[in-house]
């Protein structure tokens, strides 16, 4: 197995980026938790010294093309680490709805590559698999691939009393 | 402590207790080791374990050789990272390459995919059979009948029945209402257990020691025989093949030589991936090697309900339907996903995949395993590692697609209030019948759906010309007598329906005869 040396200062900057809007915490999600309150540098190191050579390359390209989405998916000269959390999401939703399979695809793979660390954080694990209290259907169009999310999440409460 | 953690602390597994020095650790290797034995098998899956255990249970001396470590029972967590990274090959980062990446899980570890695998048992169809005597001229000694023994053993060791009501889980019996009301026959899965507590952990090992796998099971009882040993962690180069016969295997552990020669021969089960291209490096020319590989890939659906569907709880999966085996090639099965390997399917990014992650436990997912027509090949990349190309045909794409629309309203049947059918170019949730409809008239590229590659089969075919398969009907090698290959890289085609069962049958079928004659030639 060919080992790929560390991420460099940008790619990192913009796996933080790229897995934080994916996996956000409770100011622009639904649970207590976003993946920035896990050791994600670990988690990205551990990842890539194990994972073959083209899987490892396939994600720092990932990180990569995400960092520059910016100009392709919303027309501005700007990274995806220099943005507001609103417009991180809007560029990141985009490519995840692109037509092209191999630019969703990077948006799939940091789904299921970040889920490894986030869903099976002993925090929120619990919190997915016995989760079940019906927040509100979340979905405003039925546009080919979600494009817009709720803005604001509810807290326990205000979803035990929503629902009573 | 919870009593069940009492009874947990006390019970003993049969993978502990194992006789001294039956195990050799590869990783731990610090000499070169020569060993002789009767036969040597490489793999520890489904076929090399029971081909081992036959072998053993006859008087001979067995070495399985495993690539990966012998995980423990009680080692054994709810930790998906750990459990890919620790016991899945390339962490289960595995792919098929065609016009679709599908992601390919394969267990490297004592069990092989036993481990990480639901138990399901499910004879080979008659209808497999008698196209594999049609077609492929296997002979007389592949039949129903001289199957049906090895089955009924099979069954009996490892307590074969239907997932009891205690375990059922919501997602299996929801499957199991939905199908009726649309008119399918459906069953309770058969599966290899004992004493199943529902813990939903299959796909991480069963941490109970309740499902059957080959490292509580055969692998031990092979060990026990006192005439077998198993060496872990040691990664098996060649098949040493001299004047045209088998006769030992080099392997490769902690950068030491293993050097284990065989008096009687040896067992290829390393699995429809990794035996091509480990007969290749012995030397095998045959041109069939890495042709004709199949698989049963599988797409999902999934489903939320205003109530809970906890898949945490009851047999990873339960319930299933073979009612479009013939017609159209689908096998419909649930499956009690983990959110971690779930997640990638969830709608959404953001808030929108974190509101309905908060929402997982209402989720139920149920799957298809198309009996694909097209074939592929299994080769040798760029850095020497295996590479298995294969691309879904139209006819594939049609049955994929007919099943998805066929889950779908079978989830809005039963209650489901949102369907996640995760098609490119439809809308990621659906609400109505008629939305799930459109599925129908969806892409036909297979870049427009989520396949996870099940079942592999191919790559080594069995036949009796060598100009068009790789082994004979009697599983030895045409190029090198003494080679035995016994996984699903035989199987002439693909089945319709899980082959674990159908696999080690086979394997054991030919390690009995093997034995036999072995036994016939010591004595005269």
């Amino acid at each position: 197995m060919i080992a790929l040396i560390a991420l460099t200062a940008f790619e990192r900057r913009a796996a933080h980026a790229a897995f934080e809007t994916v996996f956000p915490g409770p100011d622009r999600g639904s649970l207590p938790y976003g993946i920035a309150d896990m050791n994600l540098d670990e988690f990205l190191d551990d990842t890539l010294a194990s994972v073959p050579f083209e899987s490892a390359l396939g994600l720092r390209l990932a990180f990569v093309f995400l960092a520059l989405a910016p100009l392709f998916f919303i027309g501005r000269f700007a990274t995806l680490m220099s943005l507001g959390a609103e417009d991180r999401e809007r560029v990141v939703e985009r490519v995840y709805a692109s037509a092209v399979y191999p630019i969703r695809s990077t948006v799939v793979m940091l789904k299921a590559i970040g889920a490894l660390l986030y869903c099976g954080d002993a925090r929120v694990r619990p919190l997915i698999v016995r989760g079940g209290a019906p927040v509100a259907a979340v979905r405003e169009s039925a546009a080919l691939v979600p494009l817009r999310v709720r803005a604001k999440a509810l807290t326990a409460g205000e979803e035990a009393s929503r629902v009573a | 402590m919870s009593l069940e953690s009492h009874e947990h602390e006390h019970t003993r597994f049969p993978d502990e207790d194992l006789p001294a020095g039956a195990v050799v650790d590869g990783a731990a290797l610090t000499r070169d080791f020569d060993e002789r034995y009767d036969f040597v098998v490489i793999g520890s899956g489904a076929s090399g374990a029971v081909a081992a255990h036959t072998l053993a249970s006859a008087g001979f001396s067995v070495a399985i050789v495993e690539e990966g470590p012998y995980a423990k029972t009680r080692e054994l967590k709810e930790d998906v990272r750990g459990t890919f990274k620790r016991l899945l090959r390339d962490n289960g980062t595995q792919v098929l390459k065609g016009r679709v990446f599908m992601p390919m899980l394969q267990g490297r570890c004592v069990g092989g995919s036993t481990l990480i695998n639901s138990a399901i048992a499910w004879r080979i169809p008659e209808d497999v059979v008698d196209d594999w005597q049609a077609r492929f001229g296997v002979g007389d000694g592949i039949t129903m009948k001289t199957l049906e023994p090895h089955f009924e053993a099979l069954e009996r060791d490892l307590n074969v029945h239907a997932v009891e009501d205690a375990v059922l889980g919501e997602n299996n019996a929801l499957f199991l209402d939905a199908a009726e009301r649309k008119g399918l026959h459906a069953t309770r899965m058969r599966r290899y257990e004992r004493g199943c507590k529902g813990s939903g952990q299959c796909i991480t090992g069963c941490p109970n020691g309740a499902k059957q796998g080959m490292s509580v099971s055969y692998v031990p009882w092979a060990l026990a025989t006192g005439r077998a040993r198993v060496f872990c962690s040691t990664r098996a180069l060649r098949v040493d093949v001299a004047g045209g016969r088998a006769v030992g295997v080099i392997a490769e552990a902690n950068g030491r030589r293993v050097s284990l020669r065989a008096r009687c021969g040896v067992f290829v089960a390393a699995s429809t991936v990794q035996t091509p291209n480990l007969l290749r490096r012995s030397g095998l020319r045959a041109r069939a090697i890495g042709q004709h590989f199949q698989a049963h890939p599988g797409v999902g659906a999934g489903g939320l309900f205003d109530r809970p569907v906890r898949m945490d709880f009851g047999a990873t999966q339960g319930a299933e339907s073979i009612a479009l085996r013939s017609s159209d090639r689908i096998k419909l099965e649930t499956i009690g996903m983990p959110p971690e390997l779930a997640c990638a399917r969830v709608p959404g990014i953001g808030n929108e995949l974190s509101s309905r992650l908060a929402q997982f436990g209402n989720v139920g997912v149920w799957v298809t395993n198309i009996r694909m027509q097209a074939e592929g090949t299994v080769g040798t990349q760029w850095d020497g590692r295996d590479v298995v190309k294969f691309t879904p045909n139209g006819a594939d794409m049609l049955s994929a697609r007919k099943a998805l629309v066929l889950l779908g309203h079978m989830f809005l049947d039963s209650g489901a209030r949102e369907v996640w059918p995760g098609v490119a170019g439809l809308p990621a949730i659906m609400t109505t019948h008629d939305e799930v409809e459109r599925i129908a008239d969806a892409t036909m590229d297979p870049r427009g759906y989520s396949f996870i590659a099940t079942h592999l089969f191919g790559a080594a075919r069995l036949g009796p010309d060598p100009r068009t398969s790789v082994v004979s009907p009697e599983f030895e090698a045409h190029e090198a007598r003494g080679l035995y290959v016994v996984d699903s890289s035989v199987f002439p085609t693909n089945l319709g329906v899980n082959p674990q069962h159908t696999i080690m049958a086979l394997a054991r079928m030919a390690a009995t005869r093997v034995a036999e004659r072995a036994a016939r030639s010591a004595a005269a």
